[in-house]
């Protein structure tokens, strides 16, 4: 403990001992300073809300109403009802888990896999790396949602962790490649020469030293690639690729597009535009909190 | 230009191998999909009344393999078949050879892909520039929304958003074929005209999906050249403002190649909503049919091609790269 | 439009900049880069701007050409340049053409003064189009006396792209994009410094010699006491974003009299004799607090400060023929 290397020489944190706890009051203030950030905030919040407790909201079984066929907005029905009569809301809610938990699943995956590839690529060089690179340059060459779409006959999509596990393999290029470089400029840096030199463990320097120096970098992308997640399941479900085999929003837009005929007919428009509308929202949250994460860790920003 | 066809032939070389590793890899999908389709389509030939050799005949037209041999056999045998640029027969076009079924697919998407990037890519820019030099003022601001909602914007919800105002509110654009059908094909205006109306509504919303991401990145791009000395040094010696908007734009748009050659993979991806959305016939349309018809030769074919045209356009892409840069040409 | 300056009325400067001030935004407010500068270019000399990194230097010639790059911000003064007027009031395009044709400017990074994807003889083209030059192959025979001049390939230089030159190379085509519209006042910024002492010492003399043959007015500006001793005719020092002291600079390199100037002056180690001679300045250089003081900015490592100087800030004033001092204990004296 007593040669403990400066981990944060980037951001100067270690000069802080109450770092974790000023840390937290530093993010909180970041975010309340615009008003945009804190509506980003309290969407992203709501959604994760809505994924956990979402389901039990509800009956397992969401009640049917021959009566309200693609019924109207009202208070009753404050997005209308499908074909069946069933609240459009309802459906929204509890559809929001598979999505939110499969698209969380597929951003811890394409972190992991993005960060160890890169840090292994830019620390070690030589022949890991130019390996490691070949295969980048072609996970990001292969059009990624068509292998996904050709993967969804071999791969049972049904378990929100499986559809993360596939989202993840094809996605990590890009991060594995901005984090090589970074690493790499890393490794030259005097505190990490100097812990080579005191000969501790590359996996004791890859993970203490150069990790915490990328993990804002890293921070941000994992918001990017929920976003990315969602789209690319949410587009295997509307494209009806993926056996139907829990409700979610892919699966309501599918079923409005292909099935009630929501582009020619106006009364199935509702079942339409209540997921498009879960989406859409969803993704202006993660946008507008994305502002208050890159002031959180870009440094250049925070001193203006 | 000597290093530009080195730097050309190993890209060409790349290409191949890329090539090769993605017709491994659908070989081995259908090859070891859970109840094997070729095994399976083998019985049910059988169950017909064909005789095992009969049978066997069949699904080697079709599927381009054969059943009952080692698979590597069945390996080698498969990759010869695809220099021979034979894809085996589809299923559900009634033994219709793959390749036919593509190549009459293929030029569809191109050239919605071509236009849509090309349009999106001359607008983006011109946007990025005029959002970086004014980003102080409303115009810019403006004009950087403009971008980060569209990028934001999923492309099938984009699709359908217009698809739903183009051609039902108000109905003033075709739907689905690429062409009006009553008109003979040829070098005619009648004929063209409705070619362009029909692509009108997919390249547009390929261009659309696109220009947030060109117009975000330009941006950047000119804030960082804006500062470089060579700009400030351009001002000092008293340059003509066009002069030194050139160099700028220059200098900015290279770095853009490599996202356009990374762009390509995701337009290709894109065809899969647009032609379903649009009912365009192209290959992204045929690989969602092929699936949900089960067309494993088909769906293997159309997945080949679409990697093959984004690896050759990236191949393109890099070569246009390393003519304009003369810091690689050298 | 020269003519004037070709004659030479001696009395008139050829830059004559009065009440100049610009300042740096910041988020902390508007940070002083360069304060109530009155200063005349002698026509035909060689004019040497000496003070340490952050002293306003470069601020201040950037000034001339009224090309200060943001976050800096030129607040009021002005800058008379004959037969162009004021270069901080004329309207941008006069300002444009003035820039190049009539002030020459080899700035600091010169190194990576060139458009990386053009070839030099086409930005050597760019210039002269820009500058309505009628006779383009005249112009690109110049360009190649001038780079043979300074020692270089002409040929070689003007089909090459910037990538292809070595560092002390680039800033040798930098010298020559200054020189070639044949402006008459043509400004160094630390034009000189990049390059190794021999490259240093023969660069120089070129320069000096173009001045003399081309009758220009050269300013020079550097850290270095050398480059002064050696190559001016007046000398003026910046400390603070303010001007302590100028003058002839054989008389002022004999007998600084701002403490400032002594103290340069005192740390420049010599050849001959020990290095523990140079006396090296105490304190750090000027920074945000320091302009914020009311007093003499250079008060805080001042050997000879007095009380006064803390609370007051000294103004430049005339102390003998042509010389002019801005610190109490020289101008009280008087």
């Amino acid at each position: 403990m007593s040669m403990r290397l400066p981990k944060t020489v980037l951001h100067n944190r270690s000069a802080n001992p109450n770092f974790r706890q000023s840390f937290w009051g530093f993010a909180w203030r970041t975010i309340v300073k615009k008003p945009g950030r804190l509506i980003g905030f309290a969407i992203i919040v709501l959604f994760a809300l809505m994924g956990i407790f979402g389901p039990y909201l509800y009956p397992a079984q969401l009640p049917i109403n021959p009566n309200a066929i693609y019924a109207p907005i009202s208070w009753q029905y404050p997005l209308g009802t499908d074909f069946e009569g069933t609240s459009n809301l309802a459906l929204v809610v509890t559809g929001a888990r598979y999505v939110l938990f499969a698209a969380a699943m597929g951003a811890v995956f394409t972190v992991v896999f993005g960060t160890i590839l890169g840090l292994c690529a830019g620390y070690f060089i030589g022949l890991t790396d130019s390996v490691i690179m070949r295969i980048t340059d072609f996970i990001l060459t292969i059009p990624s949602f068509p292998l996904l779409v050709v993967l969804s006959t071999v791969w049972n999509f049904g378990q929100p962790v499986a559809m993360g596990f596939v989202l993840g393999i094809t996605g990590w290029g890009g991060l594995a490649r901005a984090v090589r470089s970074q690493t790499m400029s890393l490794r030259e840096r005097g505190f990490i020469e100097a812990a080579r030199g005191l000969g501790l463990s590359p996996l004791y320097i890859l993970f203490r030293e150069i990790l915490p120096n990328v993990g804002s970098y890293i921070a941000m992308n994992l918001l990017l690639a929920v976003t990315g997640s969602i789209y690319a399941e949410v587009g295997l479900f509307f494209l009806g690729v993926v056996p139907f085999q829990v409700n979610n929003w892919g699966v309501m837009l599918n079923l409005a597009v292909f099935s009630a005929g929501a582009m020619s007919s106006p009364q199935a428009l509702p079942y339409l535009l209540s997921p498009m509308l879960a989406i859409l929202i969803l993704t202006l949250g993660i946008v507008l909190f994305l502002d208050a994460l890159d002031e959180m860790f870009n440094p250049r920003l925070r001193e203006v | 230009m000597k290093t530009v066809m080195a730097r050309l032939a190993k890209r060409l070389v790349a290409g191949v191998i890329m090539i090769l590793v993605v017709a491994s890899f659908t070989f081995l999908l259908v090859r070891l999909m859970p109840g094997n389709p070729v095994e399976a389509k083998y019985q049910s030939l059988l169950l017909n009344g064909l005789t095992p050799v009969q049978a066997m005949d069949e699904v080697r037209v079709m599927y381009g393999f054969i059943p009952h041999q080692s698979l590597w056999i069945q390996y080698l045998h498969y990759l010869g078949q695809i220099l021979h640029l034979n894809l085996g027969q589809s299923i559900s076009y009634e033994g219709t050879p793959v390749m036919r079924i593509i190549l009459g697919a293929a030029p569809w998407t191109i050239i919605l892909v071509l236009t849509g990037t090309v349009a999106s890519f001359i607008v983006g820019i011109l946007a990025g520039v005029i959002a970086a030099i004014r980003r102080n003022s409303p115009v810019g601001s403006a004009i950087t929304i403009s971008g980060s909602v569209l990028h934001g914007i999923p492309l099938f919800v984009m699709a359908l958003f217009l698809a739903y105002v183009f051609t039902t509110i108000w109905a003033v654009l075709p739907f689905g074929a690429p062409y009006n059908a009553a008109l003979t094909p040829g070098f005619n205006g009648p004929f063209i005209s409705s070619l362009a109306r029909h692509a009108l509504l997919p390249v547009f919303t390929y261009a659309l999906a696109s220009y947030g991401g060109w117009l975000l990145t330009m941006k950047s791009s000119v804030i960082s050249v804006l500062g470089d000395d060579f700009i400030l040094a351009s001002e000092v010696r008293g340059l003509k403002t066009s002069t030194r908007v050139g160099y700028i734009a220059h200098n900015a748009i290279l770095p853009l190649f490599t996202i356009l050659a990374l762009s390509l993979g995701f337009m290709f991806g894109g065809s899969l909503f647009i032609e379903d959305i649009f009912d365009y016939p192209g290959l992204g349309n045929l690989l969602v049919n092929a699936i949900n018809n089960r067309d494993y030769p088909l769906m293997s074919g159309a997945f080949l091609l679409i990697t093959v045209a984004v690896i050759a356009s990236n191949i393109i892409t890099d070569f246009l790269y390393s003519v304009v840069d003369p810091r690689i040409r050298r | 439009m020269s003519a004037e300056l070709m004659h030479g009325k001696s009395a008139e400067p050829a830059v004559r900049v009065r009440g100049l001030n610009v300042v740096y935004a910041t988020s902390q407010g508007d940070l002083p880069a360069v304060r109530d500068v009155d200063l005349d270019i002698e026509a035909e000399k060689i004019t040497g701007i000496i003070g340490e990194s952050g002293s306003g230097k470069s601020t201040l010639v950037m000034a001339l050409l009224n090309s200060v790059g943001k976050p800096g911000k030129i607040v009021s003064g002005s800058v008379m340049v004959p037969g162009v007027g004021d270069m901080l009031s004329i309207d941008r395009e006069r300002q444009r053409r003035a820039r190049g044709k009539e002030l020459g400017l080899v700035f600091q990074a010169a190194q990576n003064s060139l458009n990386p994807l053009r070839r030099i003889g086409h930005q050597v083209l760019d210039l002269g189009r820009s500058h309505e030059v009628r006779d383009l192959r005249d112009l690109l025979r110049k360009a190649s006396d001038l780079l043979t001049r300074l020692g270089m390939d002409a040929d070689r230089v003007l089909t090459s792209y910037q990538h292809e030159l070595s560092g002390g190379m680039r800033q040798r085509v930098g010298i020559m994009f200054a020189l070639i519209l044949d402006a008459k006042i043509v400004i160094l910024d630390e034009a000189t410094t990049a390059l190794d002492m021999l490259s240093q010492a023969s660069v120089l003399e070129i320069v000096r010699e173009l001045h003399k043959e081309r009758g220009l007015t050269t300013i020079l500006v550097t850290h270095d006491m050398g480059v002064v001793a050696d190559m001016a005719d007046r000398v003026v020092v910046m400390y603070g974003g303010e001007i302590v002291e100028e003058g002839p600079s054989g008389s002022v390199l004999s007998h600084p009299a701002h403490p400032y100037t002594q103290g340069l002056i005192r740390a420049i180690p010599r050849i001959s004799g020990a290095i523990d001679r140079a006396v090296p300045l105490p304190g750090a250089p000027a920074d945000l607090k320091t302009y914020l003081e009311p007093g003499c900015p250079f008060y805080q490592r001042c050997a000879a400060a007095m009380p006064k100087c803390q609370a007051n800030r000294p103004t430049s004033l005339t102390v003998s023929a042509d010389r002019k001092v801005a610190c109490f204990k020289v101008t009280d004296h008087d």
